[in-house]
């Protein structure tokens, strides 16, 4: 244990143990994943996000939401997520492969959004969370993204209207092959 | 070279610990000694080499141990433990019925008794040419394979007193599919296949049991007529 | 009293001075870093509890403000103390003389300035959404060289020593300096650069969080508790021939325990198994720490006399921290009881009893006895003193409770809301304040009555 280069190695060996052990072979195990129907000749999932949600996902990140909240959805034999109703189904690999940062997230001082487009009814209540939460709601308003419009109404930023058009296409309403909806 | 000057982090408490403060040299070069040539075995500590590698060892068989059960094969698709095996490990590929790893597989398992022509052996095991048993229920001919069978009955009109074990137990979901499904297709036979998610329903419903005896199983699955 | 006898200074011995400057350097920014954090610690407290405390604001809206806290408490406090520390203790422990030791301040100057720029593109919002990677990549190769510049200055003096003994202290010292670029610069490719596909940005996220904490933080941790216990104690380890069983179990099993931070996430279950095994296999490395650590110090009477003893009172604090951290970690990374407490404050509980109860109270202790040796002064008051170890000691235990019952209430359904943490966090600055004051005055008082004496 005197040689430098013997230490430098050993180190070496463990980090690249590692390294491929997990991040290789998973690689090796998803890094081709890609869409594909839940049953033979179905529509392609998870469906291409629309450009407008690509920019919103910036402004979801800029903000730092992922601070509060995740997006997975954990099996039923591991948490009472889908109890809780996050989400109809759990979470697999396949439904992050479009991303192009996937924001799994940590921490839960707010509610899981993996399928949060699924449960609001439209945009307009998503606008309305955003620049007013409920009270007792652990979440700041979002009032800075909307300016008054000359009627005194409030109008929102394209910020805003990006990150709605995010929040709203988050949703896990469809089968994969990994994981069905209970129809 | 010493450190004289080990209490001025102290300023208010000469300390009694401070008065130990060795030099690094002397620091390093004690505890080279001590690596090269072993602490004298003193009571009550020299058996910890032997606890440690005891431990390690059961820590590495634990290691195995756990792996194998709770990594679904190593299966890419696989996220939820509590998900049927071979589901999770089949992925998207349905399964299909596969006849030559059925035949296989009945040469192996199925032919000392019931000979590779599916005929049998007069009064002991029963022909599975040309038998309602094989081609009849599905439900029927899974039970017997995943529970056995033992006790007096009649096929094709002769008499058998044979006893079958639980074949099936041993094997997988879609292994028994496929020998059903060469069983069912073979020596002029002619039934649909099985699949291997019927066999997971069978083996889910009959849970862990003894062999069957022909009166209980043509109670569940009467014998249709030819 | 005169000023002079709570500042007695007195000669630095050729080997500490040849390090002071850049050590000094080193400490100073990591103290102003930790001021800032904790700072914007208390103030997101608050803000979890009063929702419109600085609201209204992109620039101090939460998600902004806590990720910079984490960079800033990890890249500026630990990481720049860690530099000081292991350049410090490497030269003490080969009494090698550095020539050239301003090559670690140009180090230190870049290291710091990119992470100021890197805090402030976080404040504009222009930053990623993995934790301890949210500054813009262009920062991380400025952060890069910084590094090198700033931390290999251990690798320099073990391969030049003039003695050929080596001590477990310096393997920890070398194998942490060897692993922070490697998982650095791959983790910056792997997740920024050229992304990996979906859910393998997480993986290598959090292969680099789990090694960054264990094989950078507390790797430097150990090697300086391992110092400050015989030296301070005046007895050998005992049992030290498990101490190379426990370095190499400790590098190898660590950097597996990445997965076990992600149970029920969508990767397949056989990674997160990998981990959950890991997470219990570094029991381990940690018993053999323990035995170490505490058989040292349990002779006659030793744990009350460390008590007595102020960089040992912080260094068996850390040290309780970490076994009760490993204990923890490795049992509720079982899968029955990761399902309960994951998402909720336990996780910020142990990440705090990792990274602040155990290696930031191994940088007070080393502080105290490391400051006086390159100032040349002593520290100016023991009431300050008492105050920072009391205030963190209390601050930390009292954080520690409520996060981690709070996020074991919050799993099982006992309660809705985020633990708040605002009496802890205010506790820890109360501190902060008191050692900063301390230290400060130390660093000031030196720089200006610059008299140097370099014989030993």
């Amino acid at each position: 244990m005197k040689n430098i280069k013997l230490i430098f190695a050993g180190v070496l060996f463990t980090l690249s143990a590692s390294f491929i052990g997990i991040l290789l072979s998973g690689r090796v195990q998803l890094g081709s994943l890609g869409r594909a129907p839940a049953e033979e000749g179905g529509p392609l999932f998870p469906l291409r996000e629309p450009g407008l949600a690509i920019q919103g996902r910036q402004v979801y990140i800029s903000l730092g939401c992922v601070a509060c909240h995740t997006q997975q959805v954990r099996p039923a034999s591991q948490g009472s997520d889908i109890a809780k109703g996050y989400g109809p189904r759990h979470s697999v690999a396949r439904d992050y492969v479009l991303q192009s940062s996937v924001l799994l997230g940590s921490q839960r001082i707010g509610p899981d959004l993996a399928n949060y487009g699924a449960r609001v009814s439209s945009e307009n209540e998503i606008h309305a969370h955003l620049r007013s939460p409920k009270a007792g709601s652990a979440m700041p308003s979002y009032d800075f993204l909307y300016t008054t419009g000359k009627d005194g109404a409030k109008v929102p930023t394209e910020k805003a209207t990006a990150l709605v058009a995010y929040l709203k296409s988050l949703k896990i309403d469809y089968s994969s092959p990994e994981a069905k909806l209970n129809q | 070279m010493t450190d004289q000057h080990h209490s001025p982090d102290q300023p208010r408490r000469p300390s009694a610990g401070d008065s130990h403060s060795v030099s690094d040299s002397r620091l390093v070069e004690a505890h080279s000694h001590l690596a090269r040539d072993k602490e004298e075995p003193k009571e009550g500590f020299s058996l910890l080499p032997i606890i440690v590698v005891f431990i390690f060892c059961g820590f590495g068989f634990w290691a195995g141990l756990y792996l194998t059960r709770n990594a679904a094969g190593f299966s890419p698709s696989a996220f939820d433990l509590s998900a049927p095996r071979e589901v999770a490990s089949d992925g998207p590929k349905a399964f299909e019925p596969d006849l030559a790893k059925g035949e296989k597989l009945f040469l192996q398992q199925c032919a000392s008794c019931h000979q590779a022509n599916g005929l049998g052996v007069p009064g002991a095991f029963p022909p599975l040419a040309n038998s309602a048993w094989a081609t009849g229920s599905e439900d029927r001919i899974i039970k017997i394979i995943l529970a056995g069978i033992a006790g007096e009955m009649e096929v094709n009109g002769m008499k058998y007193n044979g006893n079958m074990p639980n074949i099936g137990a041993g094997l997988k979901d879609a292994q028994v599919a496929n020998i059903v499904s060469y069983v069912r297709s073979a020596w002029g036979n002619q039934a649909e296949a099985v699949m291997d998610t019927k066999v997971a329903e069978v083996r889910k419903a009959i849970g862990s049991r003894g062999q069957y005896s022909p009166k209980e199983i043509l109670e569940q699955h009467p014998l249709e007529a030819k | 009293m005169s000023q002079d006898s709570y500042r007695p200074s007195f000669n630095i011995s050729r080997v500490d001075a040849s390090v002071a400057q850049p050590v000094r350097l080193f400490f100073a920014s990591a103290f102003l870093w930790l001021m800032l954090a904790s700072i914007l610690s208390v103030i997101t407290a608050i803000q979890l509890k009063d929702v419109s405390f600085l609201g209204g604001c992109s620039l101090t809206t939460y998600g902004r403000l806590k990720a910079l806290e984490g960079n800033l408490f990890a890249y500026g406090w630990v990481t720049n103390a860690l530099f000081g520390l292991n350049l410090w203790l490497m030269s003490s422990l080969t009494r090698f003389e550095f020539k050239n030791a301003w090559l670690a301040n140009v180090g230190g100057v870049v290291w710091n300035l990119t992470l100021t720029y890197g805090a402030i593109q976080i404040i504009m919002g222009n930053m990623n959404g993995l934790s301890l990677l949210e500054m813009p990549k262009e920062v991380a190769v400025a952060s890069f060289v910084g590094f090198l510049f700033a931390a290999l200055w251990p690798v320099v003096a073990f391969s030049r020593r003039p003695t050929g003994h080596v001590y477990v202290s310096q393997w920890y010292i070398l194998g942490s300096t060897f692993v922070f670029p490697i998982i650095f610069a791959l983790t910056q490719l792997l997740v920024l650069w050229c992304p990996a596909q979906g859910v393998l940005q997480a993986l290598v996220h959090s292969w680099f969080h789990q090694n960054f904490y264990l094989l950078w933080f507390a790797s430097s941790a150990i090697a300086a508790v391992y110092y400050f216990i015989p030296k301070e104690s005046g007895r050998t380890v005992s049992a030290y021939y498990l101490s190379s069983v426990g370095f190499w179990t400790f590098f190898l099993v660590a950097s597996w325990t990445s997965p076990a931070t992600l149970l029920g996430s969508p990767l397949p279950l056989w990674v997160q198994s990998a981990g959950v095994v890991a997470a219990i296999l570094m029991l381990i490395p940690l018993v053999i720490l323990a035995i170490n650590f505490l058989g040292t110090l349990s002779w006659n009477r030793g744990i009350s006399q460390s008590w007595n003893n102020t960089t040992l009172r912080f260094v068996l604090v850390a040290i309780f921290a970490l076994i009760l951290w490993g204990a923890l970690f490795a049992t509720f990374s079982t899968r029955g009881l990761n399902a309960v407490i994951r998402f909720t404050s336990f996780n910020t509980g142990l990440e705090h009893l990792l990274t602040y109860s155990f290696v930031s109270f191994v940088i007070f202790g080393a502080t105290y006895f490391i400051l006086p040796k390159v100032t040349g002064i002593s520290w100016l008051s023991s009431k300050l003193v008492h105050l920072h170890f009391w205030s963190c000691a209390i601050g930390t235990v009292s954080l520690l409770i409520i996060t981690l019952l709070g996020g074991w209430q919050q799993g099982s359904g006992l309660r809705a809301d985020w633990p708040s943490v605002i009496f802890p966090s205010v506790l820890l600055l109360i501190g902060h304040i008191a050692f900063g004051i301390n230290a400060f005055g130390m660093l000031t008082a030196k720089l200006s009555s610059g008299h140097e004496s370099t014989h030993a």
